[in-house]
């Protein structure tokens, strides 16, 4: 069996192993490279930069668990921003499994960070199911669809929801999301009450928002972990996602490097295949 | 809901207002099938002493543990319920998730082959983007990121925007069919 | 002794403890793995029954009918233990009488969603001047793509071409795809060894 024919048999834990190695060594010993920032990335810090202090803004945070590593240091970076900025936030989420108690506990970390008030600069409504009703019902009533806030207080009890009865009391919207949620985000919100908008989203999802980038319903786009690193960088907070593309950057090396072995593997076999067909026929 | 976004008017705006908090609470009901589901399957594993029913009873209760804390004690931060979703399920879903970075290296190896011209350019186009989006390619070429860039700010945004418009003209004609009653599907019959 | 139950190896225990078990699924399958898996499942529909109980049974329901004050919502509230019908079934077709309410109103929002939501924006914004390459190159690309997935006639002769050039703009778009789908799993993965090595064994700041 020649050195290409073993090579296309090699054991996936081998790959696995060397998949785990490359992540840990930058981890351990950084590499510390710097990130360029892409225009969409810029677009989104402008947009937030340019609100005057004590604007009111809405903050989704429709997101599973399985993607915090891409989505809380967008929401961190999102809302140490904002908090800077004296922004008062009005946050929610429309994923039920852990996105509103990720949303509390970050929510609350950075407010405490900032000298933030519970109620007064910011508010985390909770969860409520069906994520059109809950985004259309807001438009008319935002108590009509939360009656309370996640920890279970009246809206009418807290300082900033008196304030913010529907969608026309807010005048921007952040959203962080890992899933359809953004494409109703701006299909209804954006289109229905010109509401405007700049998103985080995973790198998954980052290719189709590019479309409502380039349309203008969305102002700015924060993509993947990359989008977050960027975002950090450019509001001086330097943290998780940084931290994580020395990692990236070797994983992406390594994963060009198979999938180059892999071909240069496949066309030199399959001369040999054909030979060997050759000679059964 | 279509009227209401052609006319605002005090009987239009209470009834689909009405209607939209209606949604939010049978949507929330509907979410708890879900669950009823799960322990029935698990509680007939138990039940018939199926090979995995150990499994199954780990899995009963847990989810007995987690919706007690959650009735009883309260779900805000601070709470057991809270704990054990930032502590145990959170990092499980996230490790689950993360598992994918290996099969698809692994795809990659095993899989992903240039065989014709589309595929070929697919392959170069995935790793152009791939160095491009990361701090190394740009010491390996300067001019990687601003390709990378330009591959998702044109051809990507076209297609992306060809199958937007496709999928919401083939999304919107399903719903036309299911407002005049043709598409009945979801009642269990064609 | 308090020390080393207070360090963050022993509360982060339970954890990494889940987080290596389903891993070791990567060496293959095994009974560790197998526990965590139904241990996840558990926590997950238990936080289901929580979550609803707190966010809709007690806040949209049992509050104000409790206090008198919104009567109409006992409507609702039959719809949606109408939905468990289905389970019995001399009663079964009772269930569809809600999911026709649901179905119905999501049809209704949906159709004005895409059209006025997606397909307008969208292709107003394609109709951009051709007075540079990039906008030239988007037009088409979208025509080629639309032209591509058009599958009622054959693609021959200026269809056929416009759908090999479609072919062309969805490879790079597919391309472009894959390579965020990478960045996007292998964040994922960098996530869960920052927890293990910089959180709960301290190895790295």
């Amino acid at each position: 069996m020649s050195f290409w024919q073993l090579m296309q048999r090699l054991d996936r834990r081998i790959i696995y192993t060397l998949i785990f190695v490359s992540v840990i060594i930058p981890t351990l010993f950084p590499l510390k490279l710097p990130t360029a920032v892409t225009p969409e990335t810029m677009s989104f810090f402008n947009a937030v930069d340019s609100l005057p202090a004590g604007s009111r803004i809405l903050f989704p945070f429709d997101c599973w668990p399985s993607t915090r590593a891409e989505t809380e240091p967008m929401a961190v970076a999102a809302l140490r921003h904002c908090f800077r900025k004296n922004l008062r936030v009005v946050g929610l989420s429309n994923v039920g499994m852990g996105g509103p108690s990720v949303l509390e506990n970050v929510m609350n970390r950075i407010a405490e960070e900032n000298g933030k008030v519970y109620g007064v600069d910011y508010v985390n409504l909770g969860y409520k199911a069906n994520y059109q009703a809950v985004l259309l019902g807001m438009g008319s009533s935002i108590e009509t669809i939360f009656p309370a806030d996640h920890r279970g207080t009246r809206l009418a009890d807290l300082p900033l929801m008196r304030e913010v009865p529907n969608y026309d009391s807010l005048v921007y919207t952040v959203i962080v999301s890992d899933n359809a949620m953004i494409d109703y985000w701006v299909s209804l919100v954006n289109a229905r009450y010109s509401m405007p908008m700049v998103a985080g989203v995973t790198a998954v999802m980052a290719p189709k928002q590019m479309s409502y980038v380039q349309a203008g319903q969305l102002q700015g786009l924060l993509g993947g972990m990359k989008g977050a690193a960027e975002y950090e960088t450019l509001v001086g907070a330097v943290d998780k996602a940084n931290r994580g593309m020395d990692s990236q950057s070797l994983i992406h090396l390594l994963i060009i490097g198979f999938i180059v072995l892999g071909n240069v593997g496949y066309f030199m076999t399959r001369n040999d295949k054909r030979e060997y067909h050759g000679e059964r026929g | 809901m279509v009227v209401a976004f052609f006319g605002r008017g005090v009987v239009v705006d209470a009834v689909s207002d009405e209607a939209l908090r209606w949604q939010t609470i049978v949507g929330g009901i509907a979410l708890l099938l879900g669950v009823f589901s799960i322990v029935q399957v698990h509680w007939r594993r138990v039940a018939t002493r199926h090979e995995d029913r150990v499994y199954s009873a780990i899995l009963l209760l847990c989810l007995a543990v987690m919706a007690g804390f959650g009735v009883f004690g309260g779900v805000g931060t601070g709470s057991v319920y809270d704990w054990l979703f930032e502590n145990i399920q959170s990092p499980m879903m996230a490790t689950m998730f993360s598992m994918l970075a290996f099969f698809i290296a692994s795809a990659g190896y095993r899989a992903f082959r240039a065989r014709s011209v589309p595929s070929a350019i697919l392959l170069v186009t995935a790793i152009i983007v791939m160095l491009g989006r990361i701090p190394m390619g740009q010491y390996l070429y300067d001019g990687l990121p601003g390709w990378a860039t330009w591959i998702m700010t044109v051809p990507s945004v076209a297609v992306q925007r060809g199958i937007i418009i496709g999928a919401a003209l083939g999304a919107a004609s399903m719903s036309l069919r299911v407002l005049i009653g043709i598409e009945r599907t979801y009642l269990g019959r064609g | 002794m308090s020390e080393f139950f207070s360090s963050p190896f022993v509360v982060l225990f339970p954890t990494a403890f889940f987080t290596l078990a389903l891993y070791s699924f990567l060496y293959k399958d095994n009974p560790m793995f197998k526990f965590a898996e139904h241990v996840f499942a558990g926590l997950s529909a238990g936080y289901y029954f929580g979550l609803i109980h707190h966010s809709v049974i007690v806040q949209q329901l049992w509050t104000p009918l409790s206090e008198g004050t919104d009567w109409i919502l006992i409507v609702p509230t039959v719809l949606g233990v109408l939905l468990f019908a289905r389970y019995v079934p001399r009663i079964a077709w009772m269930s569809r009488l809600s999911l026709a309410f649901v179905i119905g109103s999501t049809a209704g929002i949906e159709f004005i969603r895409q059209l006025h939501g997606l397909i307008l924006p969208q292709v107003s914004k394609t109709l951009m001047p051709l007075d540079s390459i990039n906008n030239v190159l988007i037009i088409v690309g979208v025509l080629a793509t639309l032209i591509y997935f058009y599958f009622s006639k054959p693609h021959k002769g200026v269809l056929g071409w416009t759908a090999s050039a479609g072919i062309g703009f969805i490879m790079v778009a597919f391309g472009a795809h894959f390579g965020y789908t990478v960045m996007a799993r292998v964040s994922l993965l960098i996530g869960r060894i920052q927890f293990l090595l910089i959180e709960w064994l301290r190895v790295a700041s």
